[in-house]
């Protein structure tokens, strides 16, 4: 499914210390918020008497909350918070940090079990009181819901059913969460301690408006009209839409969008696509995408006249900043979408530098945009160097895959003057940057970006 | 390589919480 997300994939620009100090400012601004609930417990002086284990059982249920409700601030794009990263990044830092979370939550009732086994009886529901059960189903909800996200392909799970699910979850077993600690009261009855459990509460309901009605709104507000939808080889299309009333979309070359379709941007149908247009002055934009799940084999049957919704743009993938000498483009398939979009702008840009492109895909007669980077390489300094798993007979380039012994041979003499977008599949970029890696190419001069989520 | 750098960030940030928790648990019954 690396298709639909990964069309996305892309990496950042070379890192500078502004980059480097907003990254360390918002990590600074998360671990201040997930460990807020713990400073406040360590500024004054507590009820005690409960023995060390269920202290620590207590401050790891506290701190695992407010990491679950932070959760939400991760995915929210926030466009200022996730620049300096990449959003691919603090998306996977989401992910990750949901099973460091979900162990330190289930590391709460587990220690108060342990250390006196009478703890046991509140996961009876009709025995206990309602805040302990309701602590009880928010631990099963988190796991469920970090399991579901981890098995979703093994399940079979439709990524727009997963997205509701997990939003519905999500909410579910962090206002449960909240419950829990609001009615057993232990170390936030009193006055500024449930205020700040208050704010902590009322800032994740927040995050829920903005993410699930302020910002649909604004989508909305903001419609786009399908002008084309052309055909491209290899079960591709390229979609064509120009802003209805408002100044459109200003973004980098290299950058992607949620694109809605055919839904409302309430009902969290969207999918992230990679921009294969150069920046207009219309505001407008083109995507192409490749037919390969279900909403995607619906591009084709797209109308022009049709109104979409476009969250974006998103991601650092580019060459924004970049004063390489030279510049190497990989693409897999249809990872050729976001090289377009940045060869597109420097033949604008009128840039001179020598550039190659190196695209793979599985046989000649299915290469989308081939004819179109054909065009560009009369207008740039640009090599183009096309792999083919099945080649035709009478074909005179290269066959199999992008290894090594490949980029041995088309990467520029000087490794460390180069600087290399890749974009395509997971393993490929894991592959493709290894290789890289091991032909002398620096590290930060690798750039690629994930999207393969869930 | 960047799925490593979420995974580094994500464990130390779990690191740093525990780290914090057994202080508080520590301080408390000290």
């Amino acid at each position: 499914m690396w298709f639909r997300l990964i069309p996305a994939a892309m990496s950042s620009p070379p890192a500078t210390a502004w980059i480097w100090g907003r990254a360390i400012l918002w990590l600074g601004v998360y671990l201040a918020l997930v460990l807020a609930p713990l400073f406040v417990l360590l500024a004054e002086s507590a009820p005690g008497g409960g023995g060390f284990w269920y202290d620590l059982s207590l401050a790891l249920g506290f701190a695992g909350a407010a990491m679950m409700a932070v959760q939400f601030v991760l995915t929210a794009r926030f466009k200022r918070m996730t620049a300096p990263y990449g959003i691919d990044i603090v998306y996977y830092f989401h992910r990750y940090l949901a099973v460091v979370g979900v162990l330190i939550v289930l590391a709460h009732p587990i220690i108060l079990v342990v250390a006196d086994p009478v703890y046991l009886t509140y996961l009876d529901p009709t025995e206990a009181a309602w805040h302990m059960t309701a602590g009880v189903v928010s631990v099963v909800l988190l796991l469920l819901l970090v399991a579901v996200s981890l098995l979703r392909r093994r399940l079979g799970l439709h990524y727009d059913e997963w997205r509701a699910t997990h939003a519905v979850l999500a909410i579910l077993a962090v206002g449960l969460a909240f419950a829990h600690i609001d009615g057993v009261g232990y170390y936030v009855s009193s006055g500024w301690k449930r205020g700040l459990w208050m704010l902590i509460a009322a800032s994740w309901i927040g995050i829920i408006v903005y993410v699930r009605l302020a910002k649909p709104l604004l989508l909305l507000r903001h419609p786009y009209r399908v002008v084309a939808v052309t055909a491209e080889r290899g079960d591709a299309w390229t979609l064509v839409v120009e802003p209805e009333g408002h100044a459109g979309m200003r973004f980098t070359p290299g950058q992607f969008a949620w694109l809605v379709l055919r839904s409302s941007p309430f009902a969290m149908r969207e999918h992230p696509f990679s921009i294969s247009s150069a920046p207009r002055t219309s505001g407008g934009v083109e995507f192409t995408i490749k037919e390969l799940g279900d909403f995607t084999s619906t591009i084709g049957t797209v109308q022009p006249g049709e109104i979409c919704y476009l969250d974006g743009p998103y991601g650092s993938f580019g060459i924004a900043g970049s004063h390489a000498a030279e510049l190497v483009f990989i693409a897999g398939g249809i990872g050729i979408a976001p090289m377009a979009s940045i060869l597109r702008f420097l033949a604008e840009q009128g840039d001179r530098r020598p550039l190659t492109l190196i695209h793979a895909c599985g046989s000649w007669s299915r290469v989308p945009m081939r004819d179109e980077m054909t065009c560009l390489a009369e207008r740039l300094a640009l090599r183009v160097v096309w792999v083919v798993e099945d080649a035709p007979p009478d074909w005179r380039g290269e066959v199999g895959r992008v290894d090594q012994a490949l980029l041995d041979r088309h990467l520029p003499s000087d490794r460390t003057a180069v600087e290399v977008l890749v974009c395509g599949p997971m393993p490929m970029i894991d592959s493709v940057e290894h290789a890289l890696y091991r032909l002398g190419v620096p590290m930060g001069n690798s750039h690629s970006e994930l999207f393969d989520l869930v | 390589m960047r799925r490593w750098l979420a995974r580094i960030l994500a464990v130390a940030t779990g690191i740093a919480i525990i780290a914090l928790a057994v202080l508080f648990a520590w301080l408390q019954n000290s």
